[in-house]
């Protein structure tokens, strides 16, 4: 009936609808990346040392595996259903590796790709209980959450690694050491960290898959409307399992690399990611009801929280504002949004 | 209640009543007299300002003009809408509280945090026969009872009239026997009903009078001998002299090798034993109602209903045949199209690797731009740039681009649910065109109508799908008149109703 009522109002604003989507979308993204300059010229008139390359630099490193997770949310999101577990996934994924590679000696070239393989099997678990037993994702993934939590605790005895400092009866040869740290080494005169280069790298992927190419195009489609999807015979199910098992991939790779970076890896690592990513994904534009979300848009929201992060830490008034900012940007993105539409909506008829 | 009784018998009346949505004009001046104590009944064609009329009185939609009064005193049901109690195909209730709360909810009083069951509610339900399930789950309860709870809710708080809309479409013959007779206990009390529903004979055997409503007014009302279901078929489809696209029929069609044909095709509850052909051109209707098993069998052409027995389409047997020959456009938009997707990507959502992707899969995107553009010139759908809204366009226009994504999997066979449902005359009239075009390029077109006139305009032959089975095919190119078809309609509805009585 909805439809029908638009369609009659149609006639007469026809002419302003034209090419508004993309000005939607352009404007979206434009606003948050003013937001991002607006947020950047307030610290520095705080503080004029803000004003430097290397705070620049450690905000990109910050943001990285903040993003590389979203990015992988934001497909799940998109298809229209929800992850939570991909933090315990990156937990998993770095004790998995530690394990394997430090604890019981195996090359830390095949380590990195068990560690992979376990992700993708995360995403299939969570995947197929969603679309064959029909669970819903939330209760899914809130379950596989604690059961991927458990599972590190368990491979990690609780305990905490650094490759640099085996355990007495592990070893860990110093080329395979230098390559996982060079993952994420600092390079330049900046010391631009190379996991800015692999979130970079990684988004021109998702960014392609969501955004040009056929799989996007269906996730799209299946997310804005997943029962027309059904009757026109789209493969629903496995488009949502692939995005779920991109997911966890992204959130084991992003563990992986902050390993890397980190050089110590603990049970609990990535659980307190979880809540960051989402609010990154959602002030990046997406929409929780699915079919709408882009790679861009969710970049835009890991800098934006990763500024604020750095930039209240530095301020240091205490972690409690962090965490204030944190809650008040993700609702205000969101209902900023919803304002703008509704303001446009009545400026249009 | 006490006025004299003299010239007017006591009830509403409604006068001139308009409503328009936009430029549409929904209801242009209704007359109508609803008299306390009789059943009223309200048919008509989709589209036809049905619907409108029935939420005005309803009190969901404010008349824009026109004037209603109750025992002759101005009324306005959108303020008194506690007056009017609707019965709904589906329940409008709260299936995760009891029964009994159900019959309280909206109820909530100031004295109590609770309230609890009086002694007039608890006879209500008695008289109603849910007495006993008082404490069950309305979503444990079967349909039936559902309503039953809905009417005891509405007697319990005094309405004084009750609008039936298709009440019994999804119930068994005994469950619907029950409801007319409280309908018919409900009226002998003194109070207004009107039965809205598109089974003439409920019509025919439950009121005393059957409002005809077309083009936005009561065309008609049947009362006494002239209130048959041949009657009413007839006031259904006159023709309003504007459309008349009823495409020549091509003679040769019998001749041409079929494309189509099921056998033996049975559904586990649907329907059984269903044998149908379609040959190369040929546009066949299906006439149903709802629970005749007509939208199951329909789906299942389109492997979306899990089917035994043997299909071929354009040669080939099995699933294949089905995932890659056959495409099905559901009744509503809102089933085939994506509201965040611009008219461009709806038009071409259905297709995937050749057409709109390349290697690896990569959109390719300038195809894809012409591709709609070409499409949106040769559905006519009447937009201005492919990378609109979908929601910017016209209902008659969504639906346009609805089939035309459909039509772009190349099925050899379409499959349609009422095609122009909630679309004007114009795209209407369009609409037949395409599906004629389509079809005569050796291709079979099913749909699904509830508008005998959509069956003339638009088909070559109709099945009558009642009780889980299919109708020998009636060819409408042999009638010259709407009427005489309408007419046989219905006679090989009521004749299958006839042959089995009762199917659940």
């Amino acid at each position: 009936m909805s439809s029908s009522e638009v369609g009659q109002h149609a006639e007469s604003k026809r002419g302003s609808s034209a090419a508004k989507a993309t000005i939607d979308a352009a404007l979206r993204v434009g606003g948050l990346f003013l937001a991002v300059i607006v947020v950047a010229m307030v610290f520095v008139a705080i503080n004029p040392n803000f004003a430097n390359p290397n705070l620049a630099v450690s905000v990109l490193r910050a943001m990285s595996s903040v993003a590389i997770m979203a990015m992988g949310l934001t497909l799940v999101i998109v298809v229209g259903e929800i992850d939570l577990s991909f933090g315990a996934m990156y937990g998993l994924a770095a004790n998995t590796l530690a394990v394997v590679w430090i604890l019981m000696g195996v090359s830390v070239y095949a380590a990195i790709p068990i560690a992979i393989l376990v992700a993708i099997c995360v995403g299939l678990f969570n995947g197929l209980l969603v679309t064959s037993m029909k669970i819903p994702s939330f209760i899914v993934t809130l379950g596989s959450y604690n059961l991927l939590y458990g599972l590190s605790l368990w491979v990690s005895n609780t305990g905490t690694f650094n490759p640099n400092y085996p355990p007495p009866d592990g070893n860990v040869d110093p080329g395979e050491l230098n390559f996982f740290i060079g993952l994420t080494q600092n390079v330049g005169k900046y010391s631009l960290s190379v996991e800015i280069f692999w979130m970079l790298g990684i988004a021109a992927v998702i960014g392609f898959l969501l955004h040009r190419s056929l799989f996007g195009f269906r996730l799209m489609a299946i997310g804005g409307n997943p029962e027309a999807g059904r009757l026109a015979r789209l493969p629903v199910r496995k488009y949502k399992v692939l995005a779920f098992i991109l997911c966890s991939v992204l959130a084991a790779i992003a563990g992986i690399l902050d390993f890397s970076f980190i050089q110590t890896s603990q049970p609990d690592i990535g659980l307190s990611q979880t809540f960051p990513v989402f609010a990154a994904v959602i002030i990046g534009g997406a929409s929780l009801s699915g079919g709408k979300g882009t790679i861009v848009g969710t970049l835009g929201g890991a800098l934006l929280l990763a500024e604020l992060q750095i930039g209240l830490a530095l301020l240091s008034p205490g972690p409690h504002v962090q965490q204030i900012f944190l809650g008040a940007v993700t609702i205000g993105a969101v209902a900023l949004d919803l304002f703008l539409t509704k303001l446009r909506k009545s400026r249009a008829s | 209640m006490s006025r004299p009784d003299g010239e007017a018998r006591q009830g509403i009346s409604i006068r001139g009543v308009t409503k328009r949505y936009g430029s549409t004009i929904a209801l242009s001046g209704v007359d109508l007299e609803l008299y306390a104590g009789e059943v009223l009944g309200i048919a008509g064609p989709n589209g036809a300002g049905k619907s409108t009329l029935i939420r005005v009185i309803a009190g969901e939609e404010r008349p824009d003009g026109g004037e209603l009064t109750f025992d002759g005193a101005p009324w306005s049901p959108f303020t008194d809408w506690q007056a009017v109690a609707v019965v709904h195909q589906e329940p409008q209730l709260f299936p995760n509280l009891t029964v009994a709360e159900n019959m309280l909810v909206g109820r909530e009083g100031a004295s109590r945090l609770r309230p609890g069951l009086g002694q007039a509610d608890a006879r209500v339900m008695e008289a109603l026969g849910i007495g006993h399930l008082r404490d069950r789950l309305l979503s444990d309860c079967s349909l039936a009872t559902q309503q039953r709870t809905e009417i005891a809710r509405a007697v319990a708080r005094a309405s004084r009239v009750f609008l039936f809309d298709e009440p019994n479409s999804a119930l068994t013959a005994d469950e619907s026997n029950e409801l007319f007779r409280e309908m018919h206990k409900i009226a002998a009390d003194g109070r207004i009903v009107l039965l809205v529903t598109h089974r003439l004979e409920d019509l025919v055997a439950h009121c005393s009078r059957v409002a005809i409503v077309r083009d936005g007014s009561v065309r008609a009302i049947l009362e006494g001998e002239a209130l048959t279901e041949e009657g009413i078929a007839r006031q259904m489809v006159v023709d309003s002299g504007a459309v008349h696209g009823k495409a020549a029929k091509s003679a040769a069609q019998t001749a041409a090798q079929p494309v189509f044909s099921v056998k033996n095709w049975t559904h586990d509850r649907a329907f059984r034993d269903v044998s149908l052909d379609g040959s190369a051109g040929e546009i066949i209707a299906l006439v149903g109602v709802e629970g005749s098993g007509s939208r199951e069998l329909i789906r299942s052409f389109a492997g979306l209903e899990h089917c035994t027995g043997a299909i071929t389409i354009a040669g080939e047997g099995g699933e294949h045949a089905i995932d890659a020959m056959s495409a099905y456009v559901p009744a509503t938009r809102q089933l085939s199209l994506y509201s965040n997707f611009s008219v461009g990507e709806n038009l071409l959502a259905r297709l995937g690797s050749p057409q709109i992707a390349g290697f690896g899969l990569t959109l390719r995107t300038r195809r894809m731009k012409e591709m709609a553009e070409v499409a949106v010139k040769h559905f006519l759908v009447k937009t201005r740039t492919t990378t609109q809204p979908i929601r910017s366009l016209s209902g008659g226009n969504q639906q346009k681009v609805a089939i035309a994504q459909a039509l772009h999997c190349d099925p050899k066979l379409l499959l349609l649910e009422e095609p122009t449902r909630g679309v004007d005359i114009h795209s209407k009239a369009e609409i037949y065109r395409l599906l004629r075009d389509y079809a005569e390029r050796g291709n079979v077109v099913i749909m699904l109508c509830t508008e005998t006139l959509e069956v003339y305009e638009a088909a070559d032959r109709v099945h009558v799908v009642a009780n889980g089975k299919v109708s020998p095919g009636l060819a409408v190119g042999d009638y010259d008149h709407v009427e005489q078809l309408a007419t046989d309609i219905t006679r090989l509805e009521s004749e299958s109703r006839e042959r089995m009585p009762k199917a659940g």
